[in-house]
């Protein structure tokens, strides 16, 4: 839709480095009110309690990133989702103003972890909130509109645009799998018919047409074929991201040995001590199909030397960020206050996954023979590899709960692609309510080209002259 | 006689062409085969209906005609789609067809610098380099000059009549066709096409038999579609409504190969929205039935005019399925039906000021550019009339955008897609539908119509009342609280204690009549302004989602193109956007971007290429 396009000051979000795990990434965000935006998700920090202290341990600072903060400059502070309250990372942020920027409007980048599990959220979260998903070269043509760049340049910019529009395009056309383009397809039809429908009834008024305009049925097997496509964004990027699991639990409760055990190579380092991995370490795992990465976190303990807390407090980071947790209980040692508090802490709302995969580790000691594991708690050697088995389809479980895989579904894969998909069933709800509530036609009409609209940026426009030519090839009409 | 410019042509598109021309001060010669035949509706009688009703409203607000040759004339008024929502309202009337022809060719003799001729114009006549309009070659012989010449022929350019086997040179029936000006333009390098359209049989009234028909009656309320008419006082005629048979299908069916278009006899491609009863029958042979609406013609003939039938069958096979429908048992047909082909120009050769890109000063509208109807012709005369007017006095060309006006929708699709079939205004067409409203028309137009030169003082002092009053509305409705004792008179409002008028209006239970009755203040404002506030208000949500678009959209159509950018040296644009936009040579990225064929990638390319020409 070139309306969307190619239009400047409306704010836009991408991701400026390659799409894969890196030790940092940069999202670049510009357009009229940026920083107003911005402002909305994040959170300096302006002082801190000492580095000694645990990193939760930062207070907030009063001064915030307004339509008034000074360009140039760059701040420390968090990425928090208002509504939930949840903090995604903690980011270094380079406001611009306009016309110092790229783009020559007022712009932010946002300096975030590499992970690709942080930079899909924060990215889903600036959608959110109001910026577009950039298209293909949109920040150079901004900047090129705005005067940024010189004459000189202008042909290579040309150039640039044109390979790189082109090259999207190709790329989403690939990425638009056969079966999922014919899918999206199919609801664009289904709608336009609906479409269709309000039209002629708005144009031939003189007419007597039979029938609904559209029956709520039709309406809510569309709305379900829209979610069943959304959700499977969720499976798509199940396989190609994968998942991330941490190994958590009090000192030597045997999360190394399960570790080495689950990738069947002594990466850690095993000992019998107490707190002997002080950072993390990840390793690689496949998992019916979906790749698993999982982290062996330092133990959790009070006290230990400085070095250690360090390692404790990166612990707690990625355990935040992790799509479910392996927590390992010391089986000789039994349950903990510090275990029951975590498991609680953690297995409520935690990031909206709160997944929890609760072991009793050691069974194979003698100290343990004869005490039954709790409810809800997994028995499993990790030094002799029994229960294992059952860990595994655990863990599967864990995965694929609540995801619909059936094999030969479409699958979408980009975000681009889900977020049009949700404005669409957005769109769509409120042409429901509006039909439902009796609004009249030709304003609820405005919902449903919007959403056809929507589905065209993903397959091709629908133009008026397409509905048109469905009207009087399904309507006998006119006179 | 020294002349300033020559309409060709003297139907609804000549009408308003000649009188913004004229109007403007301008010394203007209407020439027209034949001035009994001014403003004669060809086809049905009636003016208004969806989307056209507000083209009517949109001329009248930039000083055209049609608006009050209607309200003078006539004989039916309905308010469509009044369940259906506010942007697609519209206003539709009968007219009585003798009395409309009449009073348009009385108005254009009034007017002053109007010169109306008779005679048929057979070629254009340019200067030495043949890329300016210096007037006309008539069939008589005659040569008129004009620095301008707006070419309106309607269906009547080689125009070709059939009726089942009978076929012949006829614009309407019984009026000879205008022959060598179609030939002319295609020898000057014109894109020339043929289109085809129909009409039904008109009979005669005392031989139908209307109670076995339904009776349609006009709203009892008639309105004017004039901004400047306060009220009308015209007699109210009703319509009926009859069905075909089952039989009548049969009989199609049976005699399908004696229709010229299925017997191959017609090239021209006719309109989908408007059907034949043939292309119905054969295309949708589920149908059991249908709708045919009986119209009056007049109040001074008998003639009544069988609307959703049109054919162009044998005249026996057309009076014998005629009388299978109730009611027309023993009908007495007074004009057969029959379809017409005629030339019409590619309008893809026109500006967005209807100005022909290869002549200067000659400009095209109407059924000419391949449109249907009287109002879409109506709305490209005034524009051609008023933008020869502005190219007269050197000026920049009045042109309207999609967001405006239903006229810039109509004129962009026109100039910028072309068309393959003859083209009618639908609600659909516009994007903006919501901001189209046939009751907003003057405040979106009117001042573009003062200062274009058509409209005056006292107009635009009415304008500025209407702002006034609608401000004053919102101004009470959101002042007044909702009291106690509202609640007692009316129950819908206990839901809103405390509230303005204006928030408790937002709840769809509430009606602004219902508000009106309890305060005083109210209750004196005019009804159409309380209804205009009342729309804007519940719809408020909506309007306001349109006008997010209407600002994306007028960011590109503000770009805009100089009309011999060469698109040739554009490096980077794909080899077919590079073709349609010389062709089409669009003067905004907008109108570029509406092309088929130019890509996001190519509107891409021009947007940088025209900063850096800059």
């Amino acid at each position: 839709m070139i309306e969307y396009l190619y239009t400047v000051e409306e704010p836009i979000a991408a991701l400026s480095t390659p799409w894969g795990e890196s030790a940092i990434a940069v999202i670049r965000t510009s357009g009229g009110n940026t920083l107003t935006l911005i402002n909305r998700i994040f959170k300096p920090f302006m002082r801190r309690t000492g580095d000694a202290e645990p990193g939760n341990k930062v207070s907030p600072g009063k001064i915030r990133v307004s339509a008034k903060s000074k360009g140039s400059t760059l701040h420390y502070g968090k990425i928090i989702d208002s509504d939930s309250g949840e903090i995604l990372d903690d980011v270094m942020l380079a406001l611009y103003r306009a016309p110092a920027s790229y783009t020559g409007e007022d712009s932010a980048e946002i300096f975030c972890h590499g992970s690709l599990a942080v930079i899909t959220r924060i990215l889903a979260l600036l959608y959110k909130c109001g910026f577009r998903p950039a298209q293909a070269g949109e920040f150079t043509l901004r900047a090129f509109l705005n005067g940024k760049m010189d004459l000189t340049r202008a042909e290579a910019v040309n150039e640039l645009i044109r390979s790189r529009s082109d090259k999207a395009r190709a790329l989403a056309l690939n990425r638009l799998s056969g079966t999922i383009e014919r899918k999206i397809t199919e609801i664009k039809l289904r709608l336009v018919n609906f479409l269709s429908s309000v039209e002629v009834r708005l144009d031939y008024p003189d007419e007597d047409i039979e029938g609904e305009v559209v029956s709520e049925k039709e309406c809510s097997s569309v709305e379900n074929e829209l979610k069943q496509l959304i959700s499977s964004y969720e499976t798509g990027r199940l396989f190609q991201e994968g998942v991330t699991a941490v190994l958590a639990g009090r000192t030597n409760a045997g999360k190394s040995t399960l570790f080495n055990l689950l990738l069947k190579e002594e990466r850690s380092i095993v000992s019998r001590y107490h707190g002997t991995t002080r950072d993390y370490i990840e390793g690689n795992i496949v998992v019916a199909g979906i790749p698993v990465r999982v982290f062996d976190t330092a133990g959790l303990r009070k006290g230990g030397g400085p070095v250690e807390m360090e390692g404790v407090r990166r612990s707690n980071r990625v355990i935040k960020g992790a799509d479910f947790i392996l927590y390992l209980v010391d089986a000789s040692f039994g349950l903990t206050e510090e275990d029951t508090d975590f498991i609680k802490s953690y297995s409520g709302s935690y990031g909206g996954k709160g997944k929890i995969i609760k072991v009793w580790n050691k069974i194979d000691l003698k100290s343990t023979g004869g005490v039954k594991a709790p409810d809800g708690f997994l028995p499993l050697s990790a030094e002799t590899g029994t229960g294992l088995d059952k860990l595994v389809k655990r863990i599967e479980q864990t995965i694929l709960h609540g995801t619909p895989v059936r094999p030969g579904e479409p699958v979408i894969d980009s975000i681009r692609q889900k977020e049009l998909l949700d404005r669409t069933l957005d769109a769509l709800r409120r042409f429901k309510r509006g039909l439902k509530r009796n609004d009249p036609l030709d304003a609820i009409s405005v919902e449903l080209q919007e959403a056809v609209h929507l589905l065209g940026e993903i397959t091709g426009e629908v133009t008026s002259q397409d509905i048109l030519n469905n009207i009087f090839s399904n309507f006998c009409v006119g006179k | 006689m020294d002349l300033d410019a020559i309409v060709i042509g003297g139907g609804h598109t000549g009408i308003e062409a000649s009188l913004a021309l004229s109007r403007l001060g301008f010394e203007t010669l209407l020439i027209t085969q034949n001035p009994d035949v001014i403003g004669k509706m060809s086809c049905n009688p009636a003016i208004g209906g969806l989307a056209k009703g507000n083209l009517v409203r949109e001329i009248d607000a930039l000083g055209g005609e049609m608006a009050k040759l209607i309200d003078a004339t006539m004989i039916q008024f309905r308010i469509l789609n009044k369940s259906k929502g506010p942007a697609v309202q519209a206003y539709r009337a009968q007219a009585d067809k003798t009395a409309y022809s009449l009073l348009a060719k009385w108005t254009l003799e009034r007017e002053k610098n109007l010169h109306v001729f008779q005679d048929t114009v057979v070629d254009l006549t340019t200067d030495s380099s043949g890329r300016r309009i210096q007037g006309v070659l008539t069939e008589r012989g005659r040569i008129f000059k004009a620095r301008t010449v707006v070419l309106t022929t309607g269906t009547f350019m080689e125009s070709r009549i059939f009726i089942g086997e009978y076929s012949g040179p006829s614009g309407r029936l019984g009026e000879p066709a205008a022959i060598g000006l179609g030939k002319s333009l295609r020898r000057m390098g014109f894109d020339v096409g043929r289109l085809k359209t129909g009409t039904p049989a008109r009979a005669l009234r005392s031989s139908l038999i209307f109670e076995r028909m339904t009776e349609q009656p006009g709203d009892d309320e008639m309105l004017p579609f004039s901004f400047s008419d306060s009220k009308v006082n015209r007699p109210n005629v009703p319509c009926y409504i009859t069905y075909t048979t089952a039989e009548t299908h049969r009989i199609i069916e049976e005699n399908i190969d004696k229709s010229p278009l299925y017997g191959g006899k017609i090239v021209g491609v006719g309109p989908r929205y408007c059907p034949s009863i043939e292309d119905k029958v054969v295309r949708f042979p589920e149908r059991q039935r249908h709708q045919i609406f009986v119209e009056p013609e007049g109040l001074s003939t008998e003639e009544v005019y069988l609307n959703g039938i049109s054919s162009s069958l044998p005249e026996d096979v057309q009076e014998k399925f005629l009388k299978t429908v109730p009611g027309f048992e023993k009908i007495e047909i007074v004009r057969p039906g029959y379809a017409v082909e005629y030339d019409y120009l590619n309008p893809t050769q026109l500006y967005p000021s209807l100005e022909t890109k290869r002549i200067k000063g000659l400009f095209v509208a109407g059924q000419t550019n391949g449109t249907s109807g009287y109002e879409e012709a109506a709305a490209q005369g005034l524009m051609a009339g008023i933008n020869a007017g502005m190219f007269l006095q050197k000026k920049p060309p009045l042109i309207l955008s999609r967001a405006d006006a239903y006229i810039g929708v109509l004129i962009d699709d026109l100039v910028t897609l072309g068309t393959e079939e003859p083209y009618r205004l639908f609600t659909s067409r516009a994007e903006y539908r919501l901001a189209l409203r046939h009751d907003t028309a003057d405040l979106r137009l009117l001042e573009k119509g003062y200062t274009a030169g058509l409209k005056g003082d006292e107009e635009k002092q009415r304008l500025q009342e209407k702002i006034q009053n609608l401000d004053e509305i919102r101004e009470i409705l959101k002042k007044r609280k909702v009291h106690e004792s509202d609640t007692a008179h009316l129950s819908a409002l206990k839901h809103h204690p405390g509230k303005s008028f204006e928030q408790a209006l937002r709840d769809p239970l509430i009606k602004m009549k219902d508000l009106t009755a309890l305060d005083d203040e109210l209750a004196k404002r005019r009804t159409k302004y309380l209804k205009y506030v009342e729309l804007d208000i519940k719809y408020e949500g909506y309007i306001k989602r349109q006008k997010e678009q209407v600002k994306r959209f007028e960011r590109m159509e503000k770009k805009r193109i100089p009309e011999d950018f060469n698109y040739a040296l554009a490096a980077g644009l794909s080899a077919e956007a590079r073709e349609k936009l010389t062709k089409i040579r669009p003067l905004s990225v907008g109108q570029a971007s509406r092309i088929q064929g130019v890509r996001p990638a190519d509107v891409a390319v021009l947007l940088v290429l025209l900063k850096k020409g800059v």
